[in-house]
């Protein structure tokens, strides 16, 4: 194998930003040789058609996306995992069109479960939203670039999210199983403990829940309640999936004391009901029921029906991450503007 | 701007009516699909913060440039 | 630029605009909601213009699910099968 010119590459970093292929960070040059080591890593054929990347539905064979996973810094093993995450966004129920082409901020999380999360060495403690890690920050920039090379997500130009996050760089996270007292995210969703899976979820930036005295179920959850009650804002109701990761340390509380997690789940869906006098547009806040709910009320001012955050327990979605100490845990947003986006799961193949 | 472009394909005069904001979004996203000649008609941004009668204020403005953007 | 491979994919085609009748008399103009708020605001008042001032066939309206998708394609099959020219409104 011979190595590249380290001049040569230099001046392919320059070429390739110039030419709005990157993310902004220099990127690794796709040469023939990289990006034919990689496409063979994975076992699939070049040519195979894994997904139209909307919003220009433009071909994402493996080529295509070994050449931009190659470029994200990928090691070749990456690919398997880049592909299954890149068929996920391409189902019609994430609405990559909108996830990409709205003014909110939504970018695809991915969440890896299984067993290839230790064979490539994929974080999912300490740090596990943050920086250090190959696997990591190379998958979900891989993603990225793909949307925008295939997919056509130009920021300020088909993207038109007003404010984005950094998530737009890379945003990849696995679950750290082996501290959960539960079934992991993905055996929640049919797959068997073997599976190595990605999901996908259209998410806004991880905002961080501190909680550092609770002891008891009912006293934390109260605590992930409160916080879970400003998604989007304070009074927006019947929203869609939205992930919520427990540290280790937060984890045990409810576990230790035997909840299921679909009891966790359904506790934090009934403590996020309100009444619909409280959700008045104009009362603490212009925003507020949207008008054909408020229609269905006819005295809105008075009236003490509850309406929910989320519109049932499942789109309270939980899993398990992060570093042994520390008790914090993170919402996660999901993107469910206009019922738009859900979670979405593929296999990772691997040769 | 998928859908302008799909009609038009089809022999379908389609006029699309956009937000100064979104002009750069759906002109990018039209010359991405290689329809270079598809116009938009535009009306000020911002939409969402306004009454039911300002809006219809806005229709009154672009009607003639709708019809100009429908016929020869 | 030859020795990197290109990591785009370009989907466009030529296309050209369809062929403008001289007015709208006697045509029937398809009002496409994309379900976007306020939208329907715009297109109300779009509706009673045409009234007024032009003279089509008739006047249809139609309602996207979401402005975060293309049309479904029956939609996109209904309004090509029976309208003349097309408004749709409102992107914001």
């Amino acid at each position: 194998m011979s190595l590249a010119d380290p001049g040569l590459d230099a001046d392919a970093i320059e070429e390739l930003y110039a030419r709005g292929v990157t993310d902004g960070l220099p990127v690794v040059p796709p040469t023939r040789g990289r990006v034919e080591r990689t496409i063979a890593a994975s076992g699939r054929g070049p040519d195979e058609l894994i997904g139209l990347v909307p919003p220009n539905y433009g071909r994402a064979t493996v080529e295509k996306i070994a050449v931009n996973a190659v470029m994200a810094g990928c090691r070749p093993e990456y690919l398997p995992v880049v592909l299954a995450a890149v068929e996920a966004v391409c189902d019609d129920a994430f609405d990559l069109h909108g996830v990409s082409a709205t003014t909110n901020a939504p970018a695809p999380l991915v969440i890896v479960n299984g067993p290839l999360r230790g064979e490539l060495d994929i974080n999912c403690g300490a740090g596990v939203f943050g920086s250090g890690w190959r696997a990591n920050a190379t998958i979900g920039r891989a993603l990225r670039l793909v949307c925008v090379n295939v997919g056509g997500a130009r920021p300020g130009e088909v993207s038109m999210s007003t404010l984005a996050h950094p998530g737009r760089y890379t945003y990849c996270i696995g679950e750290r199983e082996e501290a959960s007292p539960w079934e992991s995210l993905a055996v929640e969703h049919g797959f068997a403990p073997g599976d190595s899976t990605v999901a996908v979820l259209a998410a806004d930036a991880p905002l961080g829940v501190y909680d550092q005295r609770s002891r008891t179920p009912e006293d934390l959850l109260a605590t992930l309640a409160a916080s879970l009650a400003v998604v989007a804002h304070h009074k927006m109701t019947h929203w869609g999936d939205t992930l919520l990761v427990l540290s280790p340390e937060h984890v045990r509380i409810p576990g230790d004391a035997g909840w299921t997690k679909a009891e966790v789940r359904r506790w934090l869906w009934e403590r996020l009901q309100r009444p619909v006098r409280e959700l008045l547009p104009g009362r603490d806040g212009g925003e507020g029921l949207p008008e054909h709910v408020l229609r269905k009320f006819p005295d809105p001012a008075r009236d003490d029906s509850p309406i929910a955050k989320f519109r049932s327990p499942d789109n309270i979605k939980i899993l398990v991450a992060g570093g042994t100490a520390g008790r914090f845990s993170a919402i996660v947003p999901g993107w469910t503007f206009s019922k738009g986006s859900a979670l979405v799961f593929r296999p990772i193949r691997t040769p | 701007m998928h859908d302008g472009v799909f009609f038009e394909d089809h022999g379908i005069p389609t006029a699309t009516v956009v937000s100064t904001e979104f002009v750069r979004a759906a002109r990018a996203q039209a010359e991405a699909l290689g329809a270079h000649d598809y116009r938009t008609v535009v009306v000020p941004h911002p939409i969402q913060p306004l009454t039911r009668d300002e809006v219809r204020a806005l229709a009154d403005k672009a009607f003639d440039e709708i019809v100009r953007r429908l016929t020869a | 630029m030859s020795e990197y491979l290109d990591p785009t994919a370009p989907v466009a085609v030529p296309r050209k605009t369809a062929r403008r009748p001289s007015s709208l008399d006697g045509l029937v103009v398809t009002l496409l909601d994309i379900s976007k708020a306020k939208g329907d605001h715009l297109l109300d008042r779009i509706e009673e213009l045409l009234r007024e001032r032009a003279r089509p066939k008739a006047i249809v309206r139609k309602k996207k699910p979401t402005f975060a998708r293309p049309a479904p394609e029956p939609l996109r099959a209904e309004i090509v099968g029976g309208t003349g020219v097309l408004i749709e409104a409102l992107a914001d």
